[in-house]
């Protein structure tokens, strides 16, 4: 039996996924160890062994393929542990990483953070500013070399860099992106003075390789946080993919990337891994959508601090993130865009004496350490998780499978005394609105997130992941408007889930400006030559990475993205383009007209100019490598009726003021079997997860044992 | 019948506080719940978002296209009730223009106000700014009921008027600013007009982005008034509109409540400009702060009266919309912006002054007035807040603007005319416990970025020959201003434009430091026409000019027909090759520079954003320049000296006063700004009636 392996390392846990070829599936969890990952990588594939009865070289043998989404690059920025780094711009260009568009303080942020401006701060620069030289020369944007650049001044200023203690170095010059020849020209010589033979040998960074796209400051922040995390990470790759060879695994270790796709570890570049868990999370969503039918999804994953929104449309993942923000820098990489907003579980309640003694629950987290009140590890903040307890949704001696007791009255304490006693209304009725607030906000924000992409989020599946997500989707999904929800059965361990079903895919993109629809001359593009050249060069480099990756050129699937903008706009609007070649006026036009008519669906005919010149502004090819459909395991269709060894008994809950505590039937969910309903008020635990069914609602197993809740017809 | 007498409506510009509450308002309040109610403003929020996301996607100028965009949700009565937007005068401002509409509009045959229409409207006097400040508003009705006003405001960087860029230096009265449109139906079933498009394209040099940025506003606030009837669907007219009157209300409370918890007191901050547009001037904004309970009164008396034939005025309306500026970021941050904050705000402006314009005077340069004004708000602000929370008592960011306006055609043969958008890279004043942040914004428009350099090369006929931060470019303190940006342009590939430059403070600092701190140098214009630079850049050896500094060196390689000029500078043709140096300033000086750590000095001294003087003159520390190894016991004996210095320059406060009085500025500076001191103690000054 052949398996493959999903891991995605999180903060807390490192999650495990793994699939057989014959549709069987199990998953495990361990401690990250932050101090060295391999340690719980290495733990975590000895528990599925383990589990499998197989020892582990007999495992990793047998293994077909691992996908693993890291986040040692993303600590490493956080803890500042990269390399000392210089970076060699345009002379006069030197403060540009520093100036950071002015507003680089509020990268990062949430909406609400930027608004005290008595307190602003920029973040510690990656860089310091003495490790930042200019090089005379200087590139216009038609690629023509208007300054000259020399030798000389290339090694003089390189030696300043290595007098300084560089370990690496950045390249970013202005224009690189449409002419690289003196990013070329300094690598080359930075090569010849510091061969790969000698002990002085050091990476050298071209912004125009990582991230050949418009904008000086977006493109060498790319270039510098890829130089920044890259050592650090092939130190973890090598020990990983070491420590599995010696175990026995024969192919290469894959690592899950941010463009939704998964490469060899030994041909990823850095960047590309941050935030690679939600991604394949969001990944994982749209494989389950393919078997449940759901084309239109809503990808949510609430933990502890954080929720996570992704989107599937119409069976893909099109949602690309034009300005990725990792951790407070601005970069430009082809990154699934999955949002994150700063709620969850530990979100904390609060009395906002400003406006009058109202509730406001977020954005301030108690995170998981000292987490909720009623974990009784110092919390003394009431926070969302309090209030879930203190309603009786969840059970204080099985939440997560008993691994965590829970103490009610701490939390009931903490909410009577910051919320309740300062509002004069009952415990129950301050956690029922601290509940009822913190859903209304991430629905609101999930709403706001699909419609910003032209959808009427109604139209959608909501899949709710996280550990508290199948407690709260029935709490913010009437806020999305949605009114089917489905809580996969792997949500704990979703990221993992999602990169194991994971395609081969490449994200290739370029900056180039065509004038598709002069405005002047109110004429289409007559240069079409220049245009196909550009598509067929990235074919051509997508068509040798893929061979490098070992698939034949038949496997290979190519779509071409561009982004367009009318006249002077700066920001693009997103196009499928009909074909990679442009023969004629025909195809123009053709381009024109789907570049205005997904204008006008996303922002409403009335605000279409076509009149106003049409331009191309950048490339953005996918090439992917068609794979076998995604399969689970599917179960027999038990009756309605759950066994009667499913039930667990009854408890008070407190669903709603008007009704105070109602006796609300408690399910196992490890008894339900698919086909079981259960109509609201119930409430189903598992290990990882705690179901919450509210009165209006139903639930359902299906057979794929996710948890799926509807709404009842009629009620809103 | 017609409410219109063919002139401006002085009424409706008084009613920046929110209208008294109607019966259906006061009627909604009782069924409105508490938790619904915050779900309903969250939602309203989340709404102005992404009407605001989708404004800045949408437009094209550079305002827009890097984010000065404000765009809100206001009552049926016109009051702003829900915001997002950094540009907080428009909290106040938006709901001007509105209110014309319902009190001219709605009941006029001729016009009307239904479903489907769209408002126009860049009149400064209703929209408060000035004339490149545009607007468009949408009504939103529910089952034939006025629900609510959207609307999104913005700048397009170009009115018509005399120079292009939006700003007029030459402008002596409003005829000579451009378009100048009271709030006027463009829209009607959904559709713009094309005839009055076509109207408004015809009257600016770049008609696209004028036609792209309306449509931008006009798509946003369709999408938001979808979102906006799903919510009234949902809750019912009557929630909604007493939820919107609650928004408002709750704020004019918190923002009385805030009020009172600081010190009673009278806060004066006089405040002076050195330009009257085309030729240098002085002029006094004399603000007064009357704390008093729960109110800030705003007084203005002994100001500068109104300056006849120049464009350095301001209606009343755009000062009280840029104290918002100060009062949403800074003392009101955590409460929402709408015009509810002005329950907490009172105002008296003399008749006749440069901070209440009338009848034709030009208010092409307002955006300085009040700029010049807000400074006067932080120093002031500072003092009254200090003892209620001294971490927001804070130095004024950079006042001066220094905006390259242009206009002409680009590479690509294309009619363009705007700004440059380095103004949103001005530094950050400094804080009682830390610098200010280097390059931080525009204090005004917080949420606007500077742009990438590539990003403007794109698409207007400029090669930047630096952008950098500049020395010394902010006020010394304890701690210092955040940098400002330098930088160079050369007009490249093309010979038909022109260039230009807004501000002031060239001839003293348009921003002072506080508490001891010094303020930001002045900054000036150097242009160089039939310059070499292009030359010298294509020789591969010759050592090129790359900061500020390096362009007034003695030995500069540049050649050419070089001028200085004040930052407020009458557009001129530039040919291709033609160079233009300008700087953003810094953020003012926080405290005595003499109690800066030395080691901080020393930082910057490596990083080359202080100079060896300011080191040793100003923060007056001993050290070795080569190594930059600070000399601890000769650097306290220096300090220890300078005080001992100060204390004997020293003289009794009545002395100094003596002296002072005795002191005026030369005749010909005082031409527009009245008797000397104090402005309106006297006869309008002849002089100004005779450039008049």
């Amino acid at each position: 039996m052949s398996y493959t392996v999903g891991i995605d390392v999180g903060g807390t846990f490192t999650d495990f996924y793994c699939a057989s070829a014959d549709g069987g599936a199990l998953t495990a969890k361990t401690p990250t160890t932050h101090y060295d990952l391999s340690v719980g990588f290495m733990r975590g594939m000895s528990l599925l062994a383990r589990r499998l009865k197989l020892k582990l070289p007999e495992f990793l043998s047998a293994l077909s393929g691992v996908r693993y989404s890291t986040t040692v690059g993303t600590n490493a920025l956080i803890e500042r542990t990269g390399p000392k780094l210089g970076l060699i711009t345009t002379a006069g260009f030197e403060d540009t990483i520093f100036i950071g568009r002015g507003r680089s303080w509020a990268d990062g942020l949430g909406w609400q953070q930027g608004r005290d401006l008595a307190r602003i701060e920029k973040p510690a620069p990656l860089i310091s500013p003495d490790m930042v030289v200019g090089v005379r020369e200087r590139i216009d944007y038609d690629g023509k070399v208007i300054a000259p650049l020399e030798r000389e001044e290339v090694l003089e200023k390189l030696q300043t860099l290595v007098d300084r203690g560089a370990q690496g170095f950045v390249v970013s010059t202005l224009w690189s992106f449409v002419n690289p020849v003196h990013e070329q020209f300094i690598k080359q010589v930075i090569e010849e003075e510091y061969p790969e033979d000698y002990l002085g040998s050091m990476q050298v960074v071209l912004s125009s390789e990582i991230s050949p796209k418009a904008g000086e400051y977006t493109r060498t922040m790319t270039a510098v946080v890829n130089a920044y995390i890259h050592g650090l990470m092939a130190d973890e790759l090598n020990k990983l993919g070491n420590e599995l060879r010696d175990g026995g695994y024969k192919k290469p270790l894959t690592l899950v990337h941010n463009t939704g796709g998964t490469k060899k570890a030994s041909r990823t570049r850095a960047v590309l891994t941050h935030n690679a868990g939600p991604v394949a999370g969001l990944h994982g969503a749209a494989a389950l959508g393919e078997l449940t039918g759901d084309r239109n999804i809503v990808f949510t994953d609430m933990g502890g601090t954080s929720f996570d929104i992704g989107l599937i449309e119409n069976g893909e993942i099109k949602a690309h993130d034009f300005i990725p923000v990792i951790d407070r820098w601005r970069t430009n990489i082809p990154a699934i865009e999955v949002k994150s907003i700063g709620a969850g579980g530990g979100s904390i309640a609060w009395i906002n004496h400003s406006l009058g003694d109202t509730l406001e629950v977020g954005p301030q987290s108690a995170g998981s350490m000292p987490g909720p009140a009623c974990y009784d590890k110092g919390g003394k903040e009431p926070t969302v998780t309090d209030a879930d307890v203190v309603l009786g949704l969840y059970n204080p001696e099985n939440y997560l499978g008993g691994e965590m007791l829970l103490d009610v009255d701490l939390a009931k304490k903490v909410i009577r005394e910051r919320v309740a006693d300062p509002l004069g209304i009952s415990v129950e009725e301050a956690a029922w609105r601290i509940r009822r607030l913190i859903d209304a906000r991430m629905g609101q924000e999930v709403f706001n997130e699909v419609a910003l992409k032209g959808h009427d989020p109604r139209t959608f599946a909501l899949y709710a992941c996280g550990g508290a997500g199948g407690a709260h989707a029935v709490g913010f999904a009437p806020f999305i408007g949605v009114r089917r929800v489905v809580i996969p059965l792997q949500s704990s361990v979703f990221g993992a889930f999602g990169a194991s079903t994971m395609a081969i895919k490449e994200v290739w993109e370029r900056s180039r400006t065509f004038k598709l629809f002069n405005w002047t001359e109110q004429s289409y593009l007559a240069d079409l030559a220049s245009f196909n050249e550009l598509v067929a060069h990235m074919v051509d480099q997508a068509t040798r990475d893929l061979k490098l990756e070992g698939y034949d050129e038949s496997e290979m699937r190519f779509r071409l993205e561009l982004d367009m903008r009318y006249g002077s706009q700066y920001n693009m609007t997103r196009v499928e383009a009909p074909k990679l070649r442009l023969d004629g006026a025909a195809d123009a036009q053709a381009l024109c007209d789907a570049f205005t008519r997904r204008y006008g669906e996303v922002y409403s005919p009335e605000a279409t100019f076509p009149a106003g010149g049409i331009n191309v502004e950048s490339f953005f090819l996918t090439a992917s490598v068609e794979r076998t459909a995604f399969t689970l395991e599917q179960a027999e269709d038990a009756p309605a009726q759950p066994d009667a060894a499913a039930s667990q008994g009854t408890r008070p809950v407190y669903w709603d003021p008007a009704d105070g505590y109602v006796e609300t039937s408690i399910y196992n969910a490890a008894k339900l079997r698919p086909g079981n309903r259960i109509d609201g008020p119930a409430i189903i635990e598992s290990a990882d997860t705690t179901y919450v069914v509210s009165p209006g609602w139903n639930f359902y197993i299906d057979p794929w044992r996710n948890g799926v809740l509807e709404r009842a017809q009629g009620r809103n | 019948m017609s409410t219109i007498a063919y002139s401006r409506d002085h009424e409706v510009v008084q009613r920046l506080r929110p209208e008294p509450m109607t019966q259906a308002e006061i009627d909604a309040q009782e069924r409105i719940d508490p938790v619904e109610f915050d779900i309903f403003k969250h939602k309203m929020h989340m709404i102005a978002l992404e009407g605001k996301e989708t404004t800045m996607k949408l437009g094209a100028s550079t305002a827009m296209r890097w984010g000065d965009v404000a765009f809100g949700v206001f009552t049926r009565q016109g009051d702003l009730s829900v915001c997002a937007t950094g540009i907080y005068h428009h909290a106040v401002l938006g709901q001007i223009p509105l209110k014309y509409v319902v009190k001219h509009w709605v009941n006029e045959p001729s016009v009307g106000v239904k479903e489907g229409d769209s408002f126009f409207y860049n009149d400064p006097f209703y929209a408060g700014v000035h004339n490149a400040d545009m607007g468009l508003a949408v009504p939103v009705f529910y089952k034939g009921e006025l629900m609510c006003f959207i609307a999104a405001a913005v700048h397009t960087g170009e009115a018509g008027g005399t120079e292009p860029g939006g700003t007029c230096n030459t402008a002596k009265t409003k005829y000579d600013e451009g378009l100048l449109v009271p709030p006027i139906k463009i829209g009607e079933n959904y559709q713009l007009r094309e005839d009055i498009l076509n109207m408004l394209a015809a009257m600016t040099r770049d008609p696209r982005t004028m036609i792209l940025d309306i449509k931008a506003r006009l798509a946003a606030a369709r999408i938001a008034q979808r979102r906006v009837l799903e919510v009234i669907e949902e809750k019912g007219p009557e929630f909604f509109i007493g939820g919107l009157r609650r928004i408002l209300t709750q704020t004019g409370e918190a923002a009385r409540r805030r009020v009172a918890q600081l010190n009673d007191g009278v806060y004066r901050q006089p405040r002076f400009l050195d330009t009257v547009g085309t030729e240098a001037g002085l002029t006094k904004i004399n603000l007064t702060l009357i704390k008093k309970g729960d109110t800030i009164t705003m007084d203005f008396e002994n100001s500068s009266p109104m300056l006849e034939g120049r464009p350095m005025n301001s209606f009343f309306q755009g000062i009280l919309g840029l104290s918002c500026v100060y009062y949403c970021g800074w003392l009101f941050h955590d409460l929402p912006a709408n015009n509810g904050l002005l329950e907490a705000i009172d105002w008296r402006f003399p008749d006749d002054a440069m901070v209440n314009a009338k009848g034709d005077a030009s208010t092409s340069l307002a955006p300085l007035v009040q700029t010049c004004f807000t400074q006067g708000m932080f120093l002031a602000g500072a003092r009254m807040t200090y003892n209620y929370d001294s971490s927001r008592a804070v130095a004024a960011w950079f006042s001066g603007f220094a905006i390259p306006t242009f206009g002409g055609i680009n590479q690509f043969g294309e009619g363009i005319a705007d700004i440059t958008p380095e103004i949103n890279a001005t530094g950050c004043g400094a804080r009682p416990d830390m610098d200010g942040v280097d390059a931080a914004g525009a204090f005004f428009a917080t949420m606007s970025d500077c742009s990438d350099v590539e990003a403007t090369e794109a698409d207007r006929p400029f090669l930047y020959t630096f952008r950098n931060f500049f020395n010394s470019s902010y006020g010394h303190g304890k701690f210092r201003g955040g940098s400002g940006v330098g930088f160079g342009l050369m007009v490249h590939d093309t010979n038909r434009f022109m260039l230009g430059s807004m501000g002031g403070g060239s001839r003293f600092p348009s921003t002072l430091g506080l508490f001891g701190g010094y303020a930001v140098p002045p900054v000036f214009v150097q242009t160089v026409h039939g310059s070499n630079l292009k030359d010298l850049m294509a020789d591969g050896h010759t050592p090129l000019p790359n900061k500020l500094a390096g362009i007034y060196a003695p030995d500069a390689p540049e050649q050419g027909n070089k001028a200085t000029s004040e930052v407020n500078m009458v557009v001129k043709p530039f040919n291709d090759g033609d160079t233009y140096y300008v700087a953003v300033g810094g953020g003012g000086g926080y405290g005595d520079p003499l109690e800066r750590e030395p080691e901080s000095v020393l930082k910057d001294l490596r990083a080359d954003r202080v100079s060896h003087f300011a080191a040793r003159e100003v923060y007056r520390i001993v050290y070795d320049a080569e190594t930059l190894r600070l000399d601890v016991a000769a650097t306290e004996a220096l300090r220890a000296d300078s005080r001992k210095a100060r204390l004997a320059r020293a003289k009794p406060f009545a002395e100094f006063v003596r002296t002072w009085d005795s002191l005026s500025p030369p005749q010909e500076a005082l031409r527009y700004y009245g008797s000397w001191p104090n402005p309106r103690e006297g006869m309008l000054p002849v002089g100004q009636l005779k450039a008049a």
